[in-house]
């Protein structure tokens, strides 16, 4: 399919014409950073933005989420299951890769129909990053910096309008009866073509290393003596994997009323990077060092997660490490473990 | 007649259960009773041993609990055995017949028992641990002909642990079972073998390239068994575990038991040693 | 089932959990229809003495505090700390670490030797107790949920989790980054983060989580601009009976 142009102008008129059918949200500013929140007034969004605090999966996954309510004491149960077409605006690419492995993750084995029903209702429209958004981020080196075919539509900044590439039926809805879209001319595509390759050279590769061989380099890490020292500095707080837009690990309650026959069982985002997470009924805490819960972490990013999926855990966002209150970032880490392990066994790591 | 899992998989959630009654509970030891539990009308469970279902109570909470009972003495009527360890175990301790539970499963894959057939075993459950096994054992004592030389070897803490005590005698009666018994903690009554369940591999002799171990019990026996198993010549590939992980949600998404790339729920929770040698955090 | 009976109590306190609890009857009048309230100064004037449950408000700070706190453990089946001085001896442990007889002569001035007292201690370190509603002052959701697992016949059970994990489930930025300070990743979370979510760092009202990373945070707040005084000040608001525990035992605080 080819693309539009929508001149910047007619944005918020676009953001109003969306609102009228679907829950739109969108990149805000907040207290110096942007959430992804419901855009109320289009003037608040930001879609220059350089990256948000949780990723846009609070809308597949929401942070809580009833699974199903419960009347006496269960002999009545019913899925929450909720349909709400909503429009997410301005997923960076980082986020759309990120997308890529959780439906993978669930309309694979046991499809999750909760998640499903979600993402069925999620219409995502990317944006083209034109230049690295902050510090910590390594796109380019994870190859997520051009955006996958998951897109219903994808904008790119030209200047004074955005090309709209249209991919898939959704995104064509989503345009539908508005009538400040126009066809792309020759120089529309030149100018992309352009203001594309310009970008490349604007982000740098910040794994020394090729991202092919991240797999190898952990699996010659796992007795490193590199997690003790990020565990001795972890403060075990999980913001790293609650901001991750890969991790969707969850931990199962119920919540009763005081008649204790009704009630719901929700699922709430978990955390391998808490004390309890590994521990089973009998006492037994399977990672109950800091040290384990790191090594786990990054291995399941950039190793089990490939092997399990054949799709790198960690997309490159770098949100880990802005949160990160003692600096453990994914591109230290990942380097230094190259460091050590070209030092150590070179000939393995080649091999 | 559906299966359970089928029935599951067409609930609008995987995370609904199915309703089951319980029809009967029985005290195995002060800490577990032993609980039959009712399909309805029409749902069979056709389980493999070492598959679990997960079990709960509206308002309390879910957990996974491993199938006692064998798919040879199994339809729409099956058996767990529940030790009382924390908030939804003791609840379920407090339900008397008549009553209700949710059942989703059977979850993950079982034991490969097609693959042992010609095989001489040797099981070795460890406390709880003949509670999944035991669904093996009978299985395999129901089609006896097809297997080789049986051993038991069973280790619990104390006289008073010890689960399916009227079992327990019946393989002792039978010639064609060799059943050993050891205790760590005994009492004034105990007449039999004493010490940790390793203490019971000296006296033994096996056929071992003939034989198929599969050992189930705390994670922290799994070490010590395997040496023993491994000193006695039997393959990494014939030796099987059963892994205790917290699968929260049975279907390979909430990630607690995650065993490097591997979900327990999904993979295991039985593994041959030789799938999992290279797994660090798997013993 | 007979409706639980059950009796609240207070020590050194500022019986600003109690107040929780009796808002908590505007969200949900049925727990009236729940339990049976024998005794609860906050509320009512009828003193029943049979009690099942007992929440117990307050530190024991003064030795005559002893005897009652072992009467409430006699009678009552369980006793649940209600609040952060009886959870941790709350902000009266801050005395813990001055000399007694100074501490009494600031409060007291020239009565001092009227009043019997001693370092505040929560009540666990005198009676055996159950269960524990943290928080300065509790949460009164948390409350509820916790009479729900008692009338289920369990204790109420707090994940172990730092309050970070609640603060990053509302999608909060991080107080750290609006240029504050904050006791979130040690802290036992359960409270939703409700000082972070209002813009405030957290002072560590609910205690510590099982695990904490002491020297690691207190790296992170001097990078943040606090000096060892205004650490120590910080941590010592509602941590100072557990870090003294810590110290006892040879761990870092």
């Amino acid at each position: 399919m080819g693309f539009k142009i929508m001149p910047k102008s007619a944005l918020v008129d676009w953001v109003n014409h969306l609102r009228a059918g679907y829950r739109v949200v969108g990149p805000q500013p907040r207290h110096g950073q942007y959430v992804f929140a419901e855009i109320n007034d289009p003037a608040d969004l930001a879609l220059d933005y350089p990256t948000s605090v949780l990723p846009p999966k609070q809308y597949l996954l929401p942070p809580r989420e009833v699974l199903f309510n419960f009347q006496n004491s269960g002999m009545r149960i019913e899925a929450n299951i909720k349909v709400e077409p909503t429009v997410i605006l301005g997923v960076h690419t980082c986020d759309m890769h990120a997308i890529r492995l959780l439906d993978h993750v669930h309309n694979n084995g046991y499809a999750d129909q909760h998640y499903q029903t979600h993402r069925a209702n999620t219409y995502l429209v990317s944006i083209e990053c034109l230049k690295p958004c902050m510090e910590h981020s390594f796109c380019k080196s994870m190859g997520t910096l051009t955006v996958p075919e998951e897109f219903d539509l994808h904008l790119t900044d030209l200047g004074t309008a955005y090309t709209v590439d249209i991919g898939s039926e959704k995104g064509e809805k989503l345009l539908e009866g508005f009538d400040q879209v126009w066809e792309a001319s020759d120089d529309d595509y030149q100018l992309l073509s352009r203001v594309l390759t310009e970008k490349w050279p604007r982000f740098s590769y910040r794994l020394d290393f090729d991202v092919t061989e991240l797999p190898d380099i952990l699996n010659l890490s796992q007795k490193s003596g590199y997690w003790n020292e990020l565990g001795d500095r972890c403060l075990a707080c999980g913001m790293c994997t609650k901001v991750c837009p890969t991790c969707y690990c969850f931990d199962v309650s119920d919540n009763v009323d005081l008649t204790l026959k009704n009630g719901q069982r929700v699922r709430t985002w978990d955390s391998c990077q808490v004390e309890e997470f590994a521990l089973v009924a009998g006492g037994h805490n399977f990672r109950s060092k800091r040290a384990l819960r790191q090594r786990h972490r990054f291995l399941r990013k950039g190793k089990y997660q490939y092997e399990a999926f054949g799709m790198v855990g960690c997309v490159g966002c770098g949100r880990c490490a802005q949160a990160c209150l003692v600096h453990i970032t994914p591109v230290e880490t990942f380097n230094e473990l190259y460091r050590r392990s070209q030092r150590t066994e070179p000939a393995e790591v080649k091999a | 007649m559906t299966t359970l899992l089928k029935e599951t998989l067409q609930h609008s959630s995987i995370y609904i259960p199915t309703i089951a009654r319980i029809t009967a509970v029985r005290d195995l030891t002060e800490l577990e009773k032993l609980f039959t539990l009712e399909l309805p009308h029409h749902y069979s469970l056709s389980h493999r041993p070492g598959q679990f279902v997960e079990v709960s109570l509206m308002g309390v909470g879910e957990a996974p609990i491993s199938i006692t009972s064998s798919p040879s003495r199994t339809n729409s009527v099956f058996e767990l055995c529940i030790r009382r360890v924390g908030n939804l175990t003791n609840a379920l301790h407090q339900l008397q017949p008549g009553q209700f539970v949710g059942i989703r499963g059977p979850f993950g894959h079982g034991f490969p028992f097609e693959r042992f057939r010609g095989k001489d075993l040797l099981f070795v459950p460890g406390g709880l641990g003949l509670a999944p096994l035991r669904s093996l054992i009978n299985e395999v004592l129901d089609d006896r002909g097809k297997y080789g030389r049986i051993t038991i070897l069973y280790g619990a803490r104390s006289p008073q642990d010890l689960l399916f005590r009227d079992e327990l005698a019946e393989w002792q009666a039978r010639a064609d079972v060799d059943l050993h018994v050891t205790v760590d903690r005994p009492d004034d009554t105990w007449g039999g073998n004493i010490g940790v369940i390793t203490t019971l591999f000296k006296n033994l002799h096996l056929h071992a390239r003939n034989t198929v171990a599969v050992v189930v019990g705390p994670p922290v026996m799994y070490r010590f068994v395997l040496m023993e198993l491994l000193g006695k010549g039997i393959s990494e590939g014939n030796i099987w575990f059963s892994f205790e992980r917290r699968m929260k949600c049975g279907v390979g998404k909430c990630g607690h038991c995650q065993l490097q790339h591997i979900y327990t729920c999904q993979d295991g929770p039985s593994f041959s040693y030789a799938d999992i040698k290279h797994l660090e955090e798997a013993l | 089932m007979a409706k639980p009976k059950i009796a609240f109590f207070e020590f050194t306190s500022c019986e600003g959990c109690q107040l929780t609890v009796v808002d908590s009857l505007q969200d949900h009048p049925e727990l009236l229809d729940a339990v049976d309230i024998v005794q609860f100064r906050e509320a009512m004037s009828e003193k029943g003495e049979d009690y099942q449950i007992a929440f117990i408000e307050g530190s024991c700070s003064r030795p005559g505090d002893e005897a009652k706190l072992m009467e409430i453990r006699e009678k009552a089946d369980l006793v649940i700390a209600l609040g952060a001085c009886a959870h941790l001896g709350g902000v009266n442990a801050i005395r813990n670490r001055m000399p007694l007889e100074d501490v009494r002569k600031y409060v007291y001035g020239d009565k001092a030797e009227w009043y019997a007292t001693y370092p505040a201690r929560p009540i666990s370190a005198v009676i055996p107790i159950d269960a524990v509603i943290p928080g300065c002052p509790i949460d009164r959701n948390e409350f509820i949920r916790a009479v729900t697992y008692l009338l289920q016949g369990r204790l109420p059970y707090i994940p172990d989790n730092p309050v970070c994990i609640d603060c990053k489930l509302k999608g909060n930025v991080c107080v750290y980054q609006r240029g504050m300070t904050c006791l979130g990743p040690i802290t036992l979370a359960g409270c939703d983060a409700i000082c972070p979510t209002y813009g405030e760092g957290c002072d560590g009202c609910r205690g510590l989580i099982s695990a904490p990373n002491i020297p690691a945070l207190r790296t992170v707040l001097a990078e943040h601009g606090m000096n060892e005084t205004d650490i120590e000040a910080k941590m010592t608001v509602f941590l100072t009976y557990q870090r003294m525990e810590l110290e006892a035992a040879g761990h870092d605080s």
